[in-house]
């Protein structure tokens, strides 16, 4: 195979049997959004909205780059988000817009910390 | 007793079962895990493309083939997934374990051939 | 919480405290927040479902598995049943398979030890023993895990003599496995309690022996 197929034909997550690290047993105690990003995955499992197999290969098509440097959970709300646009049940400026409401919900809880810290 | 129930008349005439409901493999069968190499998407890791190994066991009931639905695909056509054993010495040519080591893993149908 | 207890209110649909956070979430954090809320506002789906998702998550723990080990040892007709249908004999004892997988219980005995892995992504039996830990889910354990098993294992200290085959399952399909460790010597007298006490995570996945020293931490 030459460098390009190689690339083309090796999905960033088909790794058995390739050199690695030695074994590093780590976990940590998922974050609550984790845990809601895991409940969200199984119920679009159950509706078929997104199913197992499309979160994978969903996964898959981010590339090798973001495969590698996402964390576990960002990887598939990220996959999420591209799957939904490509189904046409989201568009990417409906994200964006709900993006800048949900984060400006938090301007408003700092400026009450800070209102509940001068009274 | 076998014998017996085959000289009985039967109730009803056979059944006929559907393409794909019967499976093509038998526990036991020598096969091989074909070299393809489809882009996109698939679930038959590459460092068992080409190797033989026998059925261990076959996977009921029937399901879809994964490769497609991994594009969305959540209705179709079943067929068996296989659980195929193969020995370490066959992926690896260095395995340094021991000889009786091995691998199990399921593949689909349309995946195998008969060796 | 200090200002929820504020009383204050806004017009925004939630309350911080329901959603269990007191600093400014993230990108990742926001990003699940939006879809999440966007494809319940289309009707896709309602809140409950998340919700009720997160409980059977948060009810699904090693302890399931260790209960099922520990019947297996002590009830040689359930330990038949369990490895003829795993899924089946779980179902006995209570535990539904919300993810739609089957399950095949794998016997490690005196001649056989076995290992699970997922070499493309993170294939678990989930509905027996929850999320899996992040070492199950990263590099270096799917890569080795089916090219080396025995030095895999050594780093997990468990040592197998050469005599006893290693089968190492790669799941990527709809089933998922639960290896059924070995019954250490020592544990006669144990009753389901006390064995179930004593079957972690890890002899469940097949990296370390069950030990009637260890016990299964919560």
């Amino acid at each position: 195979m030459t460098q390009t197929e190689q690339l083309l034909k090796r999905l960033p997550n088909d790794i058995g049997g390739t050199s690695a690290d030695p074994i590093s047993v780590v976990d940590h105690e998922l974050e609550p959004w984790e845990r809601r990003c895991h409940a969200l995955a199984d119920v679009l499992d159950f509706h078929k909205i997104i199913n197992t197999e499309e979160k994978r290969r969903g996964v898959e098509a981010l590339g090798t780059e973001l495969v590698g440097k996402l964390s576990y959970y960002e990887r598939w709300i990220a996959c999420f988000a591209n799957i939904l646009f490509q189904k046409g049940i989201l568009t990417p400026e409906e994200l964006a817009l709900k993006m800048k409401e949900v984060e400006s919900r938090w301007d408003d809880f700092d400026k009450e910390s800070t209102q509940a810290a001068r009274s | 007793m076998q014998d017996n129930i085959a000289e009985t008349k039967p109730l009803a005439p056979k059944a006929v079962p559907a393409l794909g409901e019967t499976a093509v493999y038998a526990k036991g069968e020598a096969v091989r895990i074909l070299d393809r190499t489809p882009i996109g998407h698939y679930r038959v890791p590459l460092y068992l493309r080409g190797k033989h190994g026998v059925i261990e066991s076959v996977i009921e009931p029937t399901g879809l083939n994964n490769e497609e639905e991994g594009y969305g695909r959540n209705a179709g056509s079943k067929l068996h997934y296989y659980r195929v054993a193969i020995p370490m010495t066959e992926i690896w040519p260095g395995y340094t374990g021991s000889p009786r080591d091995g691998l199990r893993i399921e593949i689909f149908e349309t995946w195998l051939e008969r060796n | 919480m200090a200002h929820e207890e504020n009383g204050h209110d806004h017009d925004h649909d939630h309350s911080h405290a329901e959603i269990g956070q007191t600093e400014r979430p993230g990108y990742y954090d926001n990003l699940e927040t939006v879809v999440r809320e966007l494809l319940v506002s289309k009707g896709y789906f309602g809140p409950d479902e998340i919700r009720r998702q997160i409980e059977v998550l948060d009810s699904r723990t090693p302890a399931l598995g260790a209960m099922v080990v520990a019947r297996a040892w002590a009830d040689d007709a359930f330990r038949k049943r369990l490895l003829d249908d795993g899924r089946a004999a779980c179902e006995e004892l209570g535990i539904t398979f919300y993810d739609q997988t089957g399950l095949i219980v794998l016997e490690n005995t005196d001649k056989v030890h076995n290992l699970i892995v997922c070499t493309l992504c993170s294939c678990y039996p989930r509905p027996v023993l929850g999320l899996p830990p992040d070492w199950y889910k990263l590099k270096p354990y799917r890569a080795r895990a089916v090219s080396e098993p025995r030095k895999v294992l050594a780093e997990f200290g468990t040592i197998i003599p050469d005599d006893v085959e290693i089968r190492v399952s790669d799941s990527t399909a709809m089933v998922r496995f639960l290896v059924l460790p070995k019954r250490p010597e020592g544990t006669e007298d144990f009753d389901e309690v006390q064995l179930a006490a004593i079957v972690t995570r890890d002899t469940m996945i097949g990296v370390v022996e069950a030990s009637k020293d260890i016990r299964r931490g919560e």
